[in-house]
């Protein structure tokens, strides 16, 4: 017998509850006979009498926090960065995506989201070089990373465009020039203004929306233009989270302020008291 | 998501010593390991190994029990032998576990990584 089975239907119990079962399979064993077992009795209040027996309020397990422990980089990759402009590349799970990684800053304390060419046409010209490159749909400068969507009907492999989408990166930042326009730069409202229209659509429409599931989207911070979000409840944990992450809130999010840049899911969608998975109460186990 | 076979776990305790044989859970549900070799005494090493045949949102050590001292980890090597693909090897450093916290070390397997 499994021990997790043990513990959930210890022997005590299984005795007690079993009063025909006997006491051991051996060979030798007494068999015992059935002891018949008396109900228990029950005050019952009179008929037509409220019922006031008391019940103790059920002691509620406590949940243990989940934490994690740093990931330790292989030296190997730590120290390959080299003197010229290095950039790596990795491929997002969904194939579409593209998360350019520069050895230097691209665009710092903003971020700078342009989902289609006419969007970069006078706001970034690192922007309007990349969609001159056949099949790119989108691109987010953030930190010190480049992310490229490919379009819908773009075939080609990323190890292929990677290659064109790294010489246009190298190039430009070799100029030293700013990757937006300032025109761009000065039409970003204050973090406080952004935070305000934004929690007003969290409030006013996002959390409405996805109540029904038992979820909450909170803000947790605004960085520049860069917005960072914690989505709880039924949302923590669930596999669909992050669709409605992509279709829902950055649709509303960038239609309240379009100048926003990127948009972080920072949740510890592992971690939660009420999860779409739950954790283990402290003392089980 | 991956559907994770087996693992292999080798933890490296620090100062302070953890529990004699610890136990992890899937999805908040618990489970015990397959085996164990070494132990958790200061400095000493325990590789554990479990097969959980699921889907993991969350692999947990579950932590000290009750009233237990906090267990001082001083790394942690963690193998994930998937379905359909080769098992990838993630190293995680310090972290202190006590009885009121799981450690987390359920990694997805890293997306490769090329130069431009």
């Amino acid at each position: 017998m499994p021990t997790w089975f043990k513990k959930v239907f210890n022997d005590d119990v299984a005795k007690a509850t079993s009063p025909g079962v006997p006491a051991s399979n051996g060979a030798d064993a007494e068999v015992e006979k059935p002891v018949p077992v008396a109900p228990p009795t029950v005050d019952k209040p009179a008929l037509g009498q409220p019922d006031t027996t008391e019940f103790e309020e059920p002691v509620k397990p406590k949940l243990r926090k989940i934490i994690h422990a740093p990931i330790i980089m292989d030296e190997e990759e730590q120290s390959s960065w080299s003197e010229n402009i290095a950039i790596k590349a990795r491929v997002e799970a969904d194939r579409m995506t593209c998360v350019f990684m520069v050895d230097r800053p691209v665009l710092e304390g903003l971020s700078a989201w342009f989902p289609q060419p006419s969007y970069a046409e006078e706001s970034s010209p690192l922007g309007k070089q990349l969609f001159a490159i056949e099949g790119i749909g989108a691109v987010l400068l953030h930190g010190m990373t480049v992310t490229i969507g490919m379009t819908d009907l773009c075939d080609r492999p990323w190890q292929e465009l990677s290659v064109e989408i790294g010489q246009v990166i190298r190039a430009y930042l070799k100029t030293g020039e700013d990757t937006i326009t300032q025109s761009f730069r000065d039409n970003i409202p204050p973090e406080d203004e952004i935070h305000l229209k934004l929690q007003a659509c969290v409030d006013m429409e996002i959390n409405p929306g996805i109540a029904a599931h038992s979820g909450v989207v909170t803000l947790e911070r605004i960085v520049g233009n860069s917005v960072y979000l914690v989505m709880g409840g039924g949302c923590q944990g669930c596999a669909a989270s992050e669709i409605t992450l992509r279709q829902g809130i950055h649709n509303t999010f960038r239609n309240a302020v379009p100048q926003i840049g990127g948009i972080f899911d920072v949740t510890d969608h592992s971690a939660g008291s009420n999860p779409f998975y739950s954790e283990l109460p402290a003392g089980m186990g | 998501m991956p559907k994770l076979d087996s693992f292999t776990l080798e933890i490296k305790t620090g100062a302070k010593a953890g529990p004699e044989i610890p136990s992890f859970a899937i999805n908040g549900f618990p489970l015990e390991f397959d085996s164990a070799e070494g132990n958790t005494q200061p400095g000493e090493t325990i590789v554990l190994t479990g097969s959980p045949n699921s889907y993991p949102h969350s692999l947990v050590v579950i932590g000290p029990q009750n009233g237990q001292p906090a267990w001082d980890i001083e790394s942690i090597t963690a193998t994930y032998d998937c379905s359909l693909m080769e098992p990838y090897t993630i190293r995680m450093g310090a972290v202190t576990l006590d009885d009121e916290s799981n450690l987390n070390f359920w990694n997805e397997p890293p997306l490769p990584v090329f130069d431009v």
